[in-house]
């Protein structure tokens, strides 16, 4: 029985089983959980031993006029001269307690630092997030709902260069035009909202390309189907054909991508981050990165993880809602 | 991180090309003429001036703290601080007396016992300071009243020099709170205070009014941590900022044609220099072929064309400014056919040479120096690591780092101990050179206080290093700030940023 369900309607083998329901959302939940927790223990091994190969943060702090006796007293004053196993067991050990360890190069616990970054970082995604969702999707609608009008012809070369400009060039461009030239908007800072313009909008550049590419394709993948043209034979206006028809059938997809551009988002915030002077947690990155603040890196690669696998899992859950055929039976099966 | 360095010059070409049409209106707005903008490349690491002494660190938190003692902006003499003058008592005793009524912000009196325990807090391994290896000399300090006796463990003819790094806390305040605490809510007695902090972002210090020197001209200044230079630039052309330090030759250019601003530069005690790996380089470890690639490098365009004119000539690895520069050899200079020649004779034409760097130093460089060298017949692979990996490499035991590495020196002491010993003193991890006669020199001069007798011997250690050339100087660096031109400042040789000596006409 192929399920050619009426958008919108609710699925009757979903409801017939209501009373399991429950218990296979909570067996799902639970094997998510389960996957995330493996994830993240691989993720926290390879980057402790990776990072303990790339380099001896130690050389990097002693003065120009250090000594070998000089780098050797550091070593051990980070634990640094403890066998590489005894380091991991020491820091899965704090982990399990919550602790993520004390920054060699700015003597603070690793939490702090990234507690005091975060809420920056925070904001720069979730407004590109929102300016990404908002512009991608209606450009994207736009463009395949006037195809081979002027409105895609304005927007489809505008989508690609979005596409094509790297993000620090984007950054450069708009500080040149709105506040070298202009004066209109900050150049750098984060000092309240007139600040997180410039930077939201280079961060949603890429990403904000992507969705209106997908999103149009997806579009004018539906508009060929019968019910598009049932419905447009029914007399229903653009506008309703899209809220009440389109929207939904598009949106697995779109959301799909938007769980993915979140990483993008994240990992694009420490190019945007460097160039507004944004105190996030990409700038964090790369100055602990570069001066191989091992506890540092690691907390921020095991937080990125911890977010990007919790965003997957709630875009996992926004499918059901979207489109009920989409148990999390079916999910939790298939993967 | 090696994507840094392209996206830099990128982003600066980017500002030449549109800022030319928008110089006119861009100018400073100006935030009063009591308060500044300064923007630095980092966030300080760390507000504690007995931990980090990285540039941004240190351009901070020397404004919170008085140092023990000053070098005279124009002369880079030793003048008195807080202490206000000192003895050598023995050779290896010193005495200095400390400035009386000298408060802490937070009231409390600064007594050579805080001087003391600054230095005891460096020295102590556990503390784990990067500045260690700087105050290493010391044996014990001592402290009556407000005289601190130092005992150091040879006679140190770079104690003072040191000195001047050394930035005083508050002993009791910091026993109370504890090293973490005080490097979150720092107290000194310096000309300004801590006002507030947004970690990552920027530090407000307010002028401190109960400071017992001369009351600074700027009543608030507000340090911004920008990483990247264009964008230091653009706060500069918006007129965010006032004045913006680390500046590259390119970036400085493109301020010289705006009016309102201005290029400040000086000449650094850092050296721009070639090492060669003698002892495990391959063609390297042949005398013939450093002394061929010391004839072949066009030391002239390097500093005209790639550094802009922000750099001076030098003669050794080392420069002017340093005590025991060796005035009487003669500079480098550039024969590319005798080069050549030698390179032929030698019979490692063609031969490959490794040079190793890291994305810390100029690619630009890097490749004119690559350019150079295959000129004169050798070829050259650039094996680029990123810092740590680079640092790792070259200062393993086993020299197996390759061939020719860039680097770019500075002991933060003016003086040629700081250069000559740790990079080719046998054993040093910088060293990939042996030679006793130079080995004797050096340490000898580290352990003698006659200024003259030391520029005797750096003069004779210096001749080796020019026959053996285990590495050459290629340039003295300038260190470049822009700047409102309202800003009146002079930059000095150690990178102080004092913001007491500066000041904003309206």
């Amino acid at each position: 029985m192929t399920s050619v369900v009426a958008p919108g309607a609710p699925s009757i083998r979903s409801s017939r089983r209501h009373g399991g329901a429950l218990l296979q959302f909570l067996r799902y939940v639970a094997v998510q959980v389960g996957q995330a927790a493996v994830a993240l223990l691989g993720v926290t091994t390879a980057v402790f031993f990776a990072l303990r190969l790339s380099g001896d943060p130690a050389r990097l702090l002693a003065s120009e006029n250090a000594t070998a006796v000089d780098i050797e007293n550091l070593r051990r004053q980070l634990g640094l001269d403890q066998p590489v196993w005894r380091q991991y067991l020491d820091y899965l050990g704090g982990l399990l307690h919550g602790d993520l360890g004390f920054s060699y190069v700015q003597h603070q616990p690793v939490l702090t630092l990234i507690g005091q970054r975060m809420p920056y970082t925070i904001n720069l995604a979730v407004a590109a997030l929102v300016l990404t969702a908002v512009f991608g999707i209606s450009v994207g609608f736009i463009m395949a709902l006037s195809r081979g009008g002027w409105a895609e012809r304005v927007l489809m070369p505008l989508v690609v260069v979005g596409q094509a400009m790297p993000v620090f060039w984007v950054g450069i461009l708009l500080v040149l035009f709105f506040s070298v030239t202009l004066q209109l908007l900050p150049s750098t800072g984060s000092g309240g909202l007139i600040s997180l313009v410039l930077p939201a909008i280079t961060l949603a550049s890429h990403s904000t390309a992507t969705v209106a590419r997908v999103t149009r394709g997806a579009v004018l993948e539906q508009l060929s189907r019968d019910y598009v043209r049932t419905a447009r034979s029914k007399g229903v206006g653009t506008f309703r054909l899209v809220w009440r028809h389109l929207l939904r059938n598009v949106s697995i997809p779109i959301v799909t991508l938007l769980a993915l551009e979140v990483a993008n988002l994240l990992g694009g915030a420490v190019i945007t981050e460097l160039i507004f002077a944004w105190p996030g947690i990409g700038q964090l990155t790369e100055q602990s990165l570069t001066a191989r603040d091992f506890p540092v890196v690691q907390g921020i690669v095991i937080l990125s993880a911890a977010i990007y696998i919790a965003v997957n899992l709630l875009a996992d859950i926004i499918y059901g809602v979207i489109d009920p055929r989409t148990t999390v039976s079916e999910k939790g099966a298939t993967g | 991180v090696s994507w840094r360095t392209p996206m830099s010059v990128v982003a600066v070409a980017t500002l030449a090309v549109l800022t030319g049409c928008s110089t006119g209106g861009a100018g400073p707005t100006g935030t009063g003429t009591t308060s500044l903008v300064a923007d630095l490349g980092g966030y300080p690491a760390t507000f504690d001036p007995g931990l980090q002494y990285d540039t941004d660190s240190y351009s901070v938190y020397r404004n919170i703290y008085d140092q023990l003692l000053h070098r005279d902006a124009k002369t880079n003499e030793v003048v008195p601080w807080l202490a206000t003058e000192w003895k050598q008592t023995a050779p290896t005793t010193w005495t200095f007396a400390i400035r009386d009524n000298v408060k802490f912000s937070d009231g409390a009196p600064l007594t050579a016992d805080d001087v003391a325990f600054s230095i005891r807090r460096i020295l102590d391994p556990k503390f784990a300071s990067q500045q260690n290896s700087n105050f290493s000399a010391i044996a014990s300090v001592a402290a009556q009243g407000q005289t601190l006796t130092i005992k150091t463990k040879a006679p140190s003819p770079t104690l003072l020099s040191f000195l001047t790094t050394l930035s005083v806390v508050p002993k009791a305040y910091l026993e109370k709170v504890g090293n973490e605490a005080f490097n979150q809510k720092p107290i000194g007695s310096g000309p300004y205070a801590v006002a507030s902090t947004i970690a990552g972002a920027e530090v407000v210090l307010k002028r401190n009014d109960s400071w017992w020197g001369k009351a600074p001209a700027i009543q608030t200044v507000t340090f911004r941590a920008v990483p990247e230079v264009a964008s230091r630039i653009a706060d500069l052309q918006s007129g965010k900022a006032q004045i913006a330090t680390a500046l590259t030759p390119d970036s400085a250019q493109q301020i010289k044609g705006n009016s309102s601003l201005q290029v400040l530069s000086t000449p650094t005690e850092r050296v721009a220099y070639l090492a060669f790996n003698t002892i495990n380089g391959g063609a390297t470890n042949d005398p013939a072929v450093r002394k061929a690639i010391s004839l072949g490098i066009d030391y002239q365009s390097l500093i005209d064309g790639l550094q802009n004119g922000y750099a001076k000539p030098v003669n050794s690895v080392l420069t002017p400014l340093a005590t025991g520069y060796p005035k009487s050899l003669p500079n480098y200079t550039y024969k590319q056919a005798e080069a050549k020649a030698l390179v032929q004779q030698s019979g490692k034409a063609g031969q490959t040479v490794v040079m190793a760097t890291s994305p810390a130093f100029s690619s630009q460089i890097v490749q004119a120096i690559q350019a150079n060298l295959q000129a004169i017949g050798l070829k050259v692979k650039i094996q680029n690591y990123d810092q740590a990996a680079y640092l790792k490499k070259v200062q393993s035991p086993d020299h197996s780092w390759g061939a020719v590495r860039f680097g770019q020196w500075s002991c933060s002491c003016l003086d040629a101990d700081g250069v000559a010993y740790p990079l080719f003193h046998t054993g040093s991890i910088w060293s990939s050179y042996t030679n006793p006669k130079f080995d004797t020199l050096v340490e000898k001069a580290r352990n003698t206080i006659d200024a003259a007798q030391r520029d005797q011997l750096y003069e004779q250690a210096y001749r080796i290093l020019n026959t053996d050339l285990p590495g050459i100087g290629l340039f003295q660096i300038e260190t470049i700030y822009g700047a409102s031109s309202k800003l009146q400042w002079k930059p000095d040789a150690q990178q102080s940023f004092f913001v007491a000596d500066m000041s904003l006409s309206s």
